[in-house]
This record gives structure tokens, C-alpha cells and sequence, in this order.
């Protein structure tokens, strides 16, 4: 029977049997006086018996603690758990990258400009930064489901890591093929407008070298 | 003149919860000179503020200094970055920032209080107040969505709200723990086998407590009635909701003991008003300042005065940011404290100061 109860009750019975004496050397003069002293009397006998009852009474009791596995723990409806992520919402601001304390958010971009959002919820610390951030409702929301464990399949950090900072080059690379494009644009641009000035100016100078033709007729 | 013994105690032991070392020279197996050394855990948290997070982060990142003081933390900085940012936050905010503040307290006293009763001897008892703790982690879940780091102060106000039917649950769950928490003074106060091992221990006069800048409840037991929760209005209205001093005069671990439950009373208090009194408004106010110039600001947290000193530059990452915890201010007294005692009390004396040392070393 007594190895059917639960752990805990069974640690109630290791009740506190200490030295007796050590009251007598403790320095009491500083605040105690004698009256206050702990006294083996009847008074002192009995509330110790009350501790001694009670400790025996919850071998009686139902366990207080929950049974995990087999019963639900308490969580509240506005758990702070996964981090969801709506993608026809998102306006691609980039605003939750900005301001995620850790830097579990991310967005990778490739050369046609498509923006990707990665988030690694072993890096997440779940505090909604980027939920009261962002300026589209629903575009990235707290879903009250906790994470789950992360596998060695996953590779979940130096994987991270990797992804991160390709993801950082792959923006930067876009960035460069765009200001790249922008520039030759406006090269070609200027020598066009520079093409165009020179012919119009080729024609002025043949309308002013016609001109004096014209009056001189 | 006996043989004297050195025993050291740390950095792993049986009876701390986080590193720590004591080197005691013992002679008779009374303590008569203690060494201490603290600095196990340093993190470089405040590098790491000060270079590779912005201010808005900052907050988020404090509150990892400490699991138990999480909420104290993230305050103490939210502060002192409204501070230099020059904003006035709503009175919401301010109230929920008590609530969380006091319940924090709640757990983080009983968890000290359990902790004594396991390093005297007592398990049962430390059973006993774990079971009656485990309410407010419950209610600490529901308001911030999380049992240990809240991340509940944001800069510039709180980052949620708190419903009704939560707060109702609140006002609900305290009242039933008003005859827990007598049953728990009682047994803390009259049980005979406990007070042989607390009574007159690790104890520390007033004087000596005054000289060595103690703070929180080991001051207060010790008849220093220190409480920034008394001094200070400009943050957040500490009076206004009903806060106590309390003190006791013994200076000794059961006078701590003592001291902790009675304050438990106050932190009841304080949350059924600042819940009846809340008022209505925003949450946050916003704004796109960057700090500047430098701020003070003290907060108490469950072990003490908590200290915050940030000096910003017109820019997004601040330039400094130190924080001295409450148990770096205990050091000196602790190490005194234990002058005089047992060997044997010892363990139940280090639990009594409730030491944080992941504050302490940042």
C-alpha cells in the first residue's frame, strides 16, 4: 500500500529530527530575552504535534500536483506561443525583422525582388514585439500553441545561423542587382537625353546656319 | 584556543539554488570569520545592452538577468528609459506594472520561505508552502501569458492587458489564500522543531545593518525601515494602493521568516486595491524619441532595492547601462551575519537571505 502512494507523500514522513542543542549556543542576548526562548514545554509539545498531525493527514489526501502526462496543466486561452505568419497580408515592411529582441524573424529575398519569411522558434523568447509592431492587422499573429522540441534533423541553430546570414546576403545581393540595374538605366538614360541634346542641338545650329541664308535671300 | 577548521560551502552545494562560495573558518564548529565569492554567473548583460541591442530590446533582455525578479527588472529599465526619454506613462499602465510587481513578490517569498524550511530540515513544510506558491505561477500565466519571464513592461507602458474574467479570478484565488497563508504564518511562527534552528540564527543588529547598507526584508527584519516603496511617488504610487511598512526587530532567520509572510498581507492588499482602483485608459504611449542624457531610477524587488543608472546618446543603442542588484548591496551583511553561529545553521542561514546571484554578477 505505502509504496503505491505517490513520491511526495512519502517525503512528508522524512520529518526534521535536528540537533537539540544547538538553541543553547545561538546567540540570543542580541534580541531575544529568556521568556522568548523556545520552551519543551506543554505549549511547544502540542503545536508540534498539530505540524506532525497534519503532515500525517496528507498521506491520506489526494495528490495536489497535476499528472502531467495524463492530465492537461493549466494554460491560459492568451498563452504567448508560435508566432504565425499570414503571407497574403504581409506588406513586406520588414518591421518585425527590425524589432525581434533575439532575431528569430527573417526574410530572405531573391533576384526577382520575392520577399520569404523564416522564423526559428528556438530562437523566439514569445514576447509579441513583432505582433504589436506590425502596421497590417493579421499579417503575422501569436497563436496560443507552445512550440514544440526542436530534432537533431533540424539542425536548428548552426542550420539558423547559415540561413541567416544567407538570407542577409541574399537581400544584399538583390540590393546590389538593383542599384546595379538603376544605374545603367540611368546611364543609358543620360547618354539617351546626351544623344538627343547633341542632335537637337546639331539642328539649331543648322536652323542658324540656314537662317542668315533665308534673310540673306 | 581550539583548532581551527576552514569548510567551504560552494560553488556547487546541496543546499544553494545558484552558485555561490562561502569559505568559513570554523573553530568548535562555530563560524568565526566568513570569505565570500559571488561572481559565478556573469553573463556580460550589460556589454551586451549597450552594443548589440537597442533600447526598445533592452527590456526584453533584462528581464533574463533573474527568473524570479524578472518583472522587477524589465520595470526598473522601462523606467529609467521613460526616464530619458521624457514620457509620462498612462496611470494603467502604472497600476498593472504594482499588480504583476506585487504578485511576483508573492511567489518569490514563498519560494525563499520553502527554501529556509528545506536547508532547517523540514520538508514537509517546504512541500507544504511549494503547494501553496503554485497559485500565483497560475495567476502570473494568466495575466502575462507566461509562468517565468513575463516581458509584461514594454518601454513607454505594459504590452497587455488585463481582462476582466482574469482579474476576477485574481480577487477569487486571494481570498482563498488568506487561510493558507495564516495556516503557513502559524506553523512558521509556532512550530518548535523549526524555531530551534531559526530562532537567534544568522541574526544582525540594527546598527550593523545601517553600517553595512543592507536592504529589503533582511533590513526590515533587522528593525531598518528601508522600502522604496516608501520613498518614492514619482514612478509609480506606491501609498496610493495601500503600501505598509513593515517591519520586525529580531534581525534573525525567524524574524525574516516572520517578516516575508507579514508582507504577503500587504502584497495582498495592494493587489485587490490596485484591482478594484483600476483605471481606465491606454496602455503605452508611444513615441519616436531616442534617449538622451542620464537617469536614476530604484525599484524595490522582492529582495530589495533594485538600481538602475542609463546614460544614452541620441542614437537607438545606449551608451551605458549599469544595474546594481539588492543582493550585491547584502554581500557585506551576509558575510557578517554569519559570525557566531553553528556550522550546521548555516545552510538554513544562506537560504534566509535569499541570495540571487544571477543578479548579482549580471
Amino acid at each position: 500500500m505505502v509504496l503505491l502512494l505517490p513520491l511526495s507523500h512519502l517525503m512528508i514522513l522524512a520529518f526534521p529530527v535536528r540537533h537539540d542543542d544547538s538553541y543553547r549556543n545561538a546567540p540570543f542576548e542580541c534580541c531575544y530575552n529568556k521568556s522568548q526562548r523556545p520552551l519543551a514545554g506543554d505549549v511547544a509539545q502540542i503545536s508540534k504535534m498539530k505540524t506532525f498531525l497534519k503532515a500525517i493527514g496528507n498521506l491520506f489526501k489526494k495528490p495536489v500536483t497535476t499528472q502531467y502526462p495524463f492530465e492537461q496543466t493549466y494554460k491560459p486561452d492568451d498563452y504567448r506561443g508560435l508566432i504565425g505568419f499570414n503571407e497574403d497580408l504581409c506588406i513586406w515592411c520588414r518591421r518585425c525583422e527590425v524589432v525581434c529582441p533575439p532575431g528569430a524573424i527573417v526574410f530572405s529575398q531573391d533576384m526577382e525582388g520575392k520577399q520569404t519569411y523564416h522564423f526559428n522558434r528556438a530562437v523566439c523568447i514569445y514576447c509579441g514585439e513583432c505582433v504589436h509592431t506590425c502596421p497590417k492587422e493579421g499579417a503575422i499573429f501569436q497563436t496560443a500553441e507552445p512550440a514544440p522540441c526542436a530534432l537533431k534533423a533540424e539542425n536548428i541553430n548552426n542550420g539558423w545561423n547559415k540561413l541567416y546570414d544567407e538570407a542577409i546576403a541574399s537581400r544584399e545581393a538583390y540590393a546590389a542587382e538593383k542599384k546595379r540595374k538603376t544605374a545603367e538605366a540611368a546611364a543609358q538614360k543620360a547618354a539617351e537625353a546626351a544623344a538627343a541634346k547633341a542632335a537637337l542641338a546639331q539642328q539649331t545650329e543648322a536652323e542658324k546656319t540656314a537662317a542668315p541664308k533665308i534673310q540673306g535671300e | 584556543m581550539a583548532r581551527q577548521y576552514e569548510i567551504p560551502v560552494g560553488a556547487q552545494h546541496i543546499s544553494l539554488l545558484e552558485p555561490l562560495h562561502f569559505k568559513f573558518t570554523t573553530e568548535n564548529e562555530k563560524i568565526i570569520s566568513t570569505e565570500a565569492n559571488v561572481y559565478y554567473v556573469h553573463r556580460g548583460i550589460e556589454q551586451a545592452c549597450c552594443s548589440k541591442f537597442k533600447f526598445r530590446q533592452v527590456s526584453f533582455v533584462v528581464g533574463r538577468v533573474c527568473g524570479l525578479c524578472s518583472i522587477s527588472h524589465t520595470t526598473a529599465y522601462s523606467q529609467v528609459a521613460e526616464k530619458l526619454l521624457n514620457i509620462e506613462i498612462p496611470k494603467r499602465a502604472k497600476y498593472l506594472r504594482m499588480l504583476v510587481i506585487e504578485l511576483d513578490r508573492i511567489h518569490s517569498h514563498l519560494l525563499c520561505l520553502s527554501h529556509v524550511a528545506e536547508n532547517s530540515g523540514f520538508e514537509a513544510l517546504f512541500m507544504k508552502t511549494m503547494q501553496y506558491r503554485e497559485f500565483s505561477m497560475e495567476l502570473l500565466e494568466a495575466i502575462c501569458g507566461n509562468r517565468i519571464q513575463y516581458d509584461f513592461s514594454i518601454v513607454g507602458g505594459v504590452s497587455r492587458d488585463l481582462k476582466p474574467d482574469v482579474a476576477d479570478w485574481v480577487l477569487k484565488r486571494l481570498k482563498t489564500f488568506v487561510p493558507e497563508l495564516d495556516e503557513l504564518l502559524d506553523i512558521y511562527q509556532n512550530n518548535w522543531t523549526l524555531s530551534l534552528k531559526n530562532k537567534g540564527a544568522g541574526a544582525i543588529n540594527k546598527e550593523t545593518a545601517k553600517r553595512l547598507n543592507v536592504v529589503g526584508p533582511f533590513a526590515r527584519a533587522a528593525g531598518l525601515a528601508i522600502d522604496v516603496r516608501n520613498e518614492t511617488e514619482d514612478l509609480l504610487p506606491w501609498k496610493e494602493v495601500g503600501f505598509e511598512m513593515v517591519t520586525e526587530t529580531a534581525g534573525d532567520v525567524y524574524a525574516r521568516n516572520i517578516l516575508r509572510l507579514r508582507e504577503l498581507y500587504i502584497s495582498i492588499n495592494i493587489i485587490q486595491n490596485v484591482i478594484n482602483g483600476l483605471p481606465e485608459g491606454a496602455l503605452v504611449t508611444e513615441t519616436k524619441a531616442f534617449p538622451d542624457g542620464e537617469a536614476v531610477v530604484r525599484l524595490e524587488a522582492p529582495r530589495g532595492e533594485l538600481f538602475y543608472y542609463a546614460k544614452g546618446n541620441k542614437t537607438q543603442v545606449l551608451e551605458r547601462l549599469k544595474i546594481k542588484a539588492p543582493t550585491f548591496s547584502n554581500v557585506a551583511g551576509m558575510v557578517e551575519a554569519f559570525t557566531g553561529n553553528e556550522y550546521g545553521s548555516a545552510a538554513a542561514i544562506i537560504a534566509s537571505y535569499d541570495p540571487c546571484l544571477s543578479c548579482t554578477a549580471r
